[in-house]
């Protein structure tokens, strides 16, 4: 059995090369350059912390409540920037589709770990900002890198699926803009979950049971405070518990199955 | 809307066979409305419409490539040439029959794939080279010797936008040669750049022929079938109609369009 050795080689190569000209080119021409990359979710957390924080004065009781927004505009900032970059990379990248003979799936994650290395310098800044907002470092932050690779494989999930049927029918990528719009408002990012939890127990358990809001919370518990409510001390039902991630692996494992049946004809649907 | 599907494999055996093909079949499915949306597709479900109808293109190839052999493949356009070889390239998939590749297949069948314009012919020979499997650390080993070849040296952190067309397929065609592999599957190379730079390509295929290189080859210059190839095979109509000696089969090729 060389044949995959040969090709599993090849496939690294190709991944590594393809996020490099990716990160390139995402910036390309613009004066700032990979500043960008910073500078996005931070100015989207400026205008959210001025408005909700500041006019509107949310998040009051909640400790160092401005590192708390940032670590969600962070993870939703990952989230979009993967999810809608990932639907479109079969599409961006029909040139190559259409001439070469190589693994598909290599275009999907290669445009998702441009999303990842993204990530991952804002991470930094997070913490940086954590530190000086006086939250003290403890052993839960190594948690942290857990919850942020599940939110990678439901943003990887999403990406193959939408992105395959994307191939042929390229409405999907609008829709998902719209639709991602109006998650934002079903993920307690801007609110805090208490404040839905005094008005309805019941939605804030519906809420929780969204991978996206377990993740955000789960890592405001590890890296802020553990006062931040979480699937795991809200919801009583230990089913309940784990079905965030049954989620993320059911669309993981139904979106990668998908992707693979489709991805055969690609070259000449696109 | 199940989909038609024949077979393709890759092996590794030690036979002279470098390819076989069987009854291969190759239908696409065309489009027949102006929109392919959503919008489209549901309608189109709704009124019971298929909204595409299917163009058959290959229709039942049969032959086998031994190693070593240089093989023109002609034909008009639109007979199915094309086709046929991003089949074998592992591109499309074929509908129907059976393709069986024997050895290694370099993926490269079109020059300067992947080329982009906003990146420097640097990094474009990195990104090309990584389509070709090549690792960063193999493509050091080369760097020198592609430009050489291709006699850009001075324009290597040039953004490739500022090349002109003639330079970049000078480059990707460097690039290519580069590429290792059992079988080579190339559509329409051979004629790249001014008289001189065409006298290198000649010698370049010259000397994969007298090495035994397995290489397939599209085609509309009869000149090169009669140069290099061993064999030629004519497509008309998705069907095979001439097979073997490239003089005879260039001969009818030409044939086809005198009145």
């Amino acid at each position: 059995m060389t044949i995959p050795n040969v090709l599993y080689r090849k496939n690294r190569i190709l991944l590594k090369e393809l996020t490099k000209t990716d990160f390139k080119l995402r910036y390309q021409g613009s004066m700032l350059g990979y500043m960008w990359a910073l500078l996005r979710p931070l100015m989207l957390f400026a205008i959210l912390y001025i408005v909700f924080a500041k006019l509107l004065k949310m998040g009051g009781d909640i400790p160092h409540y401005p590192v708390y927004l940032l670590t969600g505009t962070t993870l939703w900032s990952f989230f979009t920037e993967c999810t809608s970059q990932g639907i479109q990379a079969m599409v961006h990248r029909g040139d190559l589709i259409r001439k070469i003979a190589f693994p598909k799936y290599i275009v999907v994650v290669s445009t998702t770990f441009t999303a990842l290395i993204n990530l991952a310098i804002n991470l930094l800044v997070v913490v940086a900002f954590a530190l000086i907002n006086g939250v003290t470092p403890s052993l839960s932050w190594l948690v942290v890198p857990f919850l942020i690779l599940e939110l990678y494989m439901l943003s990887l999930g999403i990406s193959f699926l939408l992105g395959a049927i994307n191939v042929k029918f390229r409405d999907i990528a609008s829709i998902w803009e719209v639709f991602i719009q109006a998650l934002f408002y079903a993920v307690p990012i801007i609110y805090p979950v208490t404040m839905v939890a005094n008005t309805s127990t019941l939605a804030a358990k519906i809420i929780l049971l969204n991978p996206i809001a377990q993740v955000i919370q789960d890592v405001r518990y590890c890296l802020i405070t553990p006062e931040a409510i979480t699937g795991w001390n809200f919801l009583e039902n230990p089913m309940l518990m784990v079905a965030p991630i049954m989620i993320v692996v059911c669309v993981l494992g139904f979106g990668a199955a998908y992707f693979r049946k489709k991805s055969r004809f690609f070259a000449e649907e696109i | 809307m199940k989909e038609k599907m024949g077979i393709r494999r890759e092996v590794i055996e030690a036979n002279d066979t470098a390819i076989k093909i069987k009854n291969l079949h190759k239908e696409f499915k065309l489009p027949t409305e102006r929109s392919s949306g959503l919008k489209q597709a549901i309608f189109n479900r709704l009124r019971g419409v298929k909204g595409y109808k299917i163009q058959k293109v290959l229709k039942g190839l049969d032959f086998e490539i031994k190693k070593g052999e240089f093989i023109g493949i002609v034909g008009r356009n639109g007979s199915g040439k094309s086709t046929l070889l991003k089949i074998l390239a592992g591109i499309y998939y074929p509908s129907g029959g059976e393709v069986i590749v024997n050895g290694t297949l370099v993926p490269f069948i079109e020059l300067g794939v992947g080329f982009n314009p906003e990146l420097t012919g640097r990094e474009n020979v990195y990104l090309n080279g990584a389509l070709l499997g090549f690792s960063n650390k193999e493509m050091d080993e080369m760097y020198d010797d592609i430009w050489k070849f291709a006699e850009l040296e001075q324009f290597q952190d040039q953004k490739l936008k500022n090349y002109s067309s003639g330079m970049q397929v000078r480059l990707a065609f460097s690039i290519a040669i580069r590429a290792k592999g059992d079988i080579l599957v190339l559509d329409e190379v051979l004629a790249v750049g001014d008289a001189a730079f065409q006298q290198k390509c000649n010698d370049y295929f010259e000397n994969l022929k007298e090495h035994g290189q397995t290489i397939i080859l599209v085609t509309h210059s009869m000149e090169n079938v009669r140069k290099f190839c061993t064999r030629a095979i004519m497509i008309e109509d998705g069907k095979i109609v001439r097979d073997g000696n490239p003089e005879k089969v260039a001969d009818d090729y030409l044939k086809l369009f005198d009145n």
